[in-house]
């Protein structure tokens, strides 16, 4: 049953950054979704971007993702971790986006889902020192590159790694158990070197 | 505590997150080990690289107020026609596409896309060469053999030049990390560019829309070179040209074995 408008005014910042005034009803009815979650924003379109590598697509996802929490407001828990909740939207629209574009041959896709999860043993382990040269001299192309030949969940976790997620955080937004996390995260790390040595020879 | 073991801890380590005895012993081990000092090194350069180098972006101003305004209940609304076809485009059928094609030939932003930063790269090379040209073209049945031997893959390529797209000839060049058969067209004045290359482990945009004979493309342009790319089965594709984008298109449906 929906509860009547009344008096009690409350405050929140319209589109143009304007103070604007609304009854309570009304945001008790249309503001379920905190607006916390528009601090995740940034974030999540930095995240975005490296995941997709594009800027449009980045925007899309994003787009995409807030759609789908607003949806599914209903099933945020207050109190819970929101940033591992939208994240954990954003990494499923994903998914189902480019699933997508594979099951639709008129589409390319992004690098196969499933794409060099297996470490390859193409490239000779290079000495600590000269990988080390050569990560020096690797540019924001070479990086892109090889993030991108990574699995999806490789890539993720990079990622939200970088973001500063804890490992309960990423287990959550992964979907898979906290005791995988640390050795989930090397694996992939230990991938991304691979790459970037053959890229960079 | 031995190396497997030290290098289970290193992140943490780094970042501070051990405590007590666990961190004492980590340290006291790299103190000695030469090879998980050297693992350490690495390990944290990689971080390094990965927060100074990759793109950091803030979100655009008109996606924060697009957001904004749907939680505040608004139902989404397109700020424009452009930015809500593409948006179509990626995340509901195919059949915008070819409505949405134009759009993002027109709009579409490309600040940072690596493929096509290499493509236009690649095409100038050819360009500015002495001698772009390895093989001068007899046709398509004389160019395509010679790459035998030359590449880990056969370019498959169903168009060998006619009057309004001699075909000039081919060379091998790299596409990014891989091989790429280059072959060089001609139309009227302008040089026009096809790389063909090994389409797996590259960022493929999901907003191929744009209709290339049997397979979906990307038309963009950057610094005054329009680029249509491609991917069909295993092999990626890139057009590259000062032509009209119209030209690259009917290029592209040739080679695709249209007519």
């Amino acid at each position: 049953m929906r509860a009547a408008p009344h008096l009690t005014l409350v405050a929140a910042t319209d589109a143009s950054g304007d103070k604007v005034w609304y009854p309570e009803a009304v945001r008790k009815e249309n503001f379920a979704l905190p607006r916390a979650a528009l601090d995740h924003l940034d974030a999540l379109y930095r995240v975005a971007r490296n995941l997709t590598g594009r800027d449009s697509d980045a925007e899309d996802l994003v787009q995409e993702t807030y759609t789908r929490a607003i949806a599914a407001e209903s099933q945020f828990t207050t109190g819970t971790n929101l940033r591992a909740w939208l994240f954990r939207i954003l990494r499923n629209a994903y998914i189902d986006s480019y699933r997508r574009a594979r099951a639709n041959p008129v589409h390319g896709g992004f690098a196969d889902e499933f794409a060099a999860e297996a470490a390859t043993t193409a490239s000779e382990p290079l000495r600590g020192d000269e990988e080390l040269e050569r990560l020096r001299g690797v540019v924001t192309t070479d990086i892109e590159v090889a993030l991108a030949s990574l699995s999806v969940d490789a890539r993720s976790i990079i990622l939200l790694d970088l973001e500063g997620f804890t490992e309960t955080e990423l287990a959550e937004t992964l979907g898979c158990a906290v005791g995988t996390v640390k050795s989930r995260l090397a694996r992939a790390r230990g991938i991304l070197r691979e790459r970037l040595r053959e890229y960079g020879s | 505590m031995d190396c497997t073991e030290t290098r289970n801890h290193l992140l943490d380590s780094q970042r501070g997150t051990l405590t007590g005895e666990l961190r004492a012993r980590v340290d006291s081990h790299l103190a000695e080990c030469d090879a998980c000092r050297q693992e350490d090194a690495v390990e944290r350069e990689l971080s390094a690289v990965l927060q100074d180098r990759l793109p950091r972006p803030r979100a655009p101003e008109a996606l924060r107020r697009s957001i904004e305004k749907r939680l505040m209940g608004e139902p989404p609304r397109a700020s424009g026609g452009i930015r809500r076809t593409r948006r179509v485009s990626f995340f509901a059928s195919a059949a915008f596409a070819a409505a949405a094609a134009f759009a993002i030939l027109l709009w579409k932003p490309h600040g940072s896309d690596p493929m096509l930063a290499e493509a236009v790269n690649d095409h100038l090379r050819v360009l500015y060469s002495d001698h772009p040209v390895e093989i001068e073209s007899g046709g398509i049945h004389q160019v395509k053999p010679w790459f035998t031997g030359r590449l880990d893959f056969a370019p498959v390529v169903a168009f060998g030049g006619d009057d309004d797209f001699p075909m000039q000839g081919g060379a091998v060049a790299y596409f990014l990390d891989r091989k790429a058969a280059t072959f060089i067209f001609k139309r009227r004045l302008h040089v026009i560019t096809l790389f063909v290359f090994r389409a797996e482990g590259l960022p493929w945009s999901a907003l191929a829309t744009h209709p290339v004979g049997g397979a979906s493309g990307t038309l963009e342009t950057s610094r005054g070179f329009h680029v249509l790319m491609w991917r069909k089965d295993d092999l990626g594709y890139a057009l590259v040209s000062d032509v009209d984008p119209r030209d690259l298109q009917m290029l592209a449906v040739k080679v695709e074995g249209g007519v």
